[in-house]
């Protein structure tokens, strides 16, 4: 089987797809790996171009818009060894449309929209699990340790919900962070960190939301199987409420 | 003189107790739904409510919690029979001021706690006293604050018409629990509540909702009127009614009112009250049952007379209400995952919105093989029994009813009904 190679960034990843589905006909018969995995590899190695990995990912957006999304979702998994499955739901993207998240009976397909689901139940859930914290100097700031890469969609939907006030969120494992700050947001890595102090008022409103979260639980109907299938344990570190 | 004055000084309950009793109070009410609504607030202000309903936590006994879900005050004047706050009851009183709960709110949404507010309370001085404290909260939070969050504001029966108006121009959604199934059992349990009071407010709701749609429509600066609609709730088993009367009340509340949705609450034993059952437990499995009944009315084309009927007029303990439909209409099986349309499909026990759809979509491709149904993850336990692809049934099974009937009850082991810990005397003493 022939074989293509990519230097590992998403740039490239587009950049080879674009090439395949132009310049081979028959693209489900290819495979697409990361360059450098091997010691002594064969293939052609295409060199990233961010224009025309752009230009493919626009007219995806056209001809399939929810397939994009689905991308969009797969991408923030980090999978690594997924490229020619990848490469084939493109493919199969352009000939079907929307259409294509039905074909769950194509590997392909199966493999990407369930690697993009988990990444897209993940987003939600976040959503609801973020705490923040209220700094002293009035910003508030939210550490998480998630299994996708979440920080982008996750700062831009806090940007309409907590605009008016200044916010940092940190991503533990990756160190990188998100901050919204007078109406700007920005994107960054973290080298040192430290931890800011926090605001006076803000162990009183903890101990509000923990008293309140007792208290609301029907003490007769305890679940704690229900409780952990809905809110896995890896994420009780950061929860306020699980700080007692 | 200073020493006393200090005590005085610490005698108010502060925020931390009230919010204990008051949102213990508050849990029996059994909704927690926050979507169906899309806020946007004016740039100014934050906070938006989102379509999908997001959870936030989940708590000890395993239910979502997406909004502060608390009472204005429990210190009720009505004495209705079933309820903890009655005012022969001897619980401990306590009543929020509106800068309380409009802190405690803010306080909670900006550290990403809550979707936001679920306000309701106990009869102060007079219905329209206290709805008009209750408007008063949401009216800071959305004027003053400018807060964009989801508020549920629960209407307190027997208040003006023009304060159920302003409730809804402020709140996502609106709720008059109905409480009880019949009149009859209202007039027992909840004298001082005439039915004509929960009836009214909720056909006003319904008018105002609607005549609502057309204003936006015409004009989408119109303001909102209950955007995420409106709801209510009723108490099962402290009062009489069978399964079916209230499944066709149900219907009534979606058909006429235009209701979004009909919450059940299992009746929790709080008093000795000779006009109530003697129940040792709160009848869970009937309320699951009617909430998966109260599915197929919303969602799946079922109509109350079809899942019940007067000689059949309580849901199966075993079955969840689809299968026992199910296995009474074996004419109707089995049915060809290949052919059979949206509307058959979600008559198939075991599949349910998610598995139609997917197998319409992908059917579109090939025809779907039983390892197919697998690979587009449709759950066969269930399902196997009823159906057949390309006119091959699944596995080989029998589909004499009675048979399925005792297949079905061998895999059952999750429908048992939710088991009580139970303390055997002794066991901690040593
Ligand atoms: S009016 Fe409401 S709070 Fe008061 S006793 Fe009746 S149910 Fe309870």
């Amino acid at each position: 089987m022939k074989r293509y190679l990519y230097d590992g960034t998403s740039e490239s990843l587009f950049s080879a797809i674009s090439w395949i589905l132009e310049e081979e006909a028959e693209p489900e018969k290819v495979l697409l790996t990361e360059q450098g995995l091997e010691l002594f590899e064969e293939g052609f190695f295409i060199k990233a171009n961010t224009g025309q990995a752009e230009l493919l990912f626009q007219r995806l957006c056209q001809r399939a818009p929810d397939s994009a999304y689905t991308i969009t979702l797969f991408m923030l998994a980090e999978k690594r060894g997924m490229e020619s499955s990848l490469l084939r739901y493109v493919s199969l993207a352009f000939a079907h449309g929307d259409k294509v998240n039905g074909y769950l009976t194509h590997p392909a397909v199966r493999d990407i929209v369930s690697i993009a689901k988990r990444a897209g139940r993940e987003l939600h859930r976040m959503k609801g699990l973020l705490r923040f914290e209220e700094l002293q100097d009035g910003a508030y700031f939210a550490k998480m340790e998630p299994d996708h890469n979440l920080i982008q969609p996750l700062a831009s939907w806090f940007r309409t919900r907590l605009r008016a006030q200044n916010w940092f969120l940190y991503d533990v494992k990756r160190r990188t962070a998100a901050c919204w700050s007078n109406g700007m947001l920005q994107f960054g890595t973290i080298d040192k960190f430290y931890i800011p102090a926090l605001s006076e008022d803000e162990k009183r409103v903890q101990l509000l939301w923990q008293t309140f979260f007792r208290t609301i639980a029907l003490q007769d109907r305890k679940n704690p199987g229900l409780q952990k299938s809905n809110m896995p344990m890896k994420y009780w570190k950061y929860l306020t409420e699980m700080q007692t | 003189m200073y020493i006393i004055l200090s005590v005085l000084y610490i005698l108010p309950m502060n925020t931390l107790e009230k919010l204990q009793i008051l949102s213990s109070a508050a849990r029996y009410d059994a909704s927690c739904a926050s979507s169906g609504s899309k806020r946007e607030s004016a740039s100014a202000g934050f906070g938006n409510a989102s379509q999908s309903g997001i959870c936030h936590s989940w708590a000890d006994d395993g239910r979502c919690i997406s909004l502060l879900k608390i009472l204005l005050s429990n210190d009720c004047r009505y004495d209705c029979a079933y309820c903890v706050n009655r005012s022969s009851h001897p619980v401990q009183r306590a009543s929020f001021t509106a800068k309380e709960v409009v802190d405690l709110t803010l306080g909670f949404y900006r550290r990403n706690y809550i979707e936001g507010l679920f306000l309701s309370s106990a009869v102060m001085q007079s219905p329209d006293v206290t709805m008009e404290r209750m408007v008063r909260v949401v009216e800071v939070l959305r004027r003053e604050e400018q807060f964009g969050g989801y508020i549920h504001l629960k209407i307190i029966p027997g208040c003006s018409s023009e304060l159920v108006r302003k409730a809804g121009l402020y709140a996502d959604r609106v709720s008059v629990n109905i409480e009880l199934p019949s009149q009859v059992s209202l007039q027992r349990l909840a004298p001082q509540k005439e039915k004509a009071a929960i009836l009214e407010p909720m056909a006003l709701v319904g008018r105002e909702i609607a005549s609502n749609l057309v204003e936006r429509q015409m004009s989408r600066k119109a303001p909102r009127f209950a955007p995420a609609g409106q709801s209510t709730q009723m108490i099962i088993g402290a009062s009489p009614e069978n399964d079916f009367q209230i499944l066709r009340l149900s219907q009534g509340l979606y058909k006429k009112m235009n209701l979004k949705r009909v919450y059940y609450s299992a009746y929790v034993p709080v008093s000795d009250d000779n006009r109530l059952p003697v129940l040792t437990s709160p009848p869970l499995l009937r309320e699951h049952r009617l909430y998966q009944a109260d599915w197929l009315l919303r969602f799946y084309g079922f109509s109350a007379e079809e899942i019940l009927s007067d000689d059949l007029p309580f849901l199966d303990e075993t079955f969840d209400p689809k299968t026992a439909w199910a296995l009474r209409h074996p004419e109707f099986f089995p049915v060809e995952i290949n052919r059979a349309d949206y509307a058959t499909l979600l008559r198939v026990p075991g599949i349910g919105v998610t598995s139609a759809r997917r197998i319409i979509a992908a059917r579109r491709f090939s025809a779907i093989t039983p390892e197919g149904m697998k690979k587009i993850g449709v759950v066969m336990k269930r399902a196997k029994y009823f159906i057949t692809s390309t006119e091959r049934a699944f596995e080989k099974v029998d589909q004499n009813p009675l048979r399925i009937r005792q297949q079905l009850l061998l895999g059952e082991v999750a429908v048992v009904p939710p088991s009580r810990q139970l303390v055997l005397p002794g066991l901690y003493l040593s």
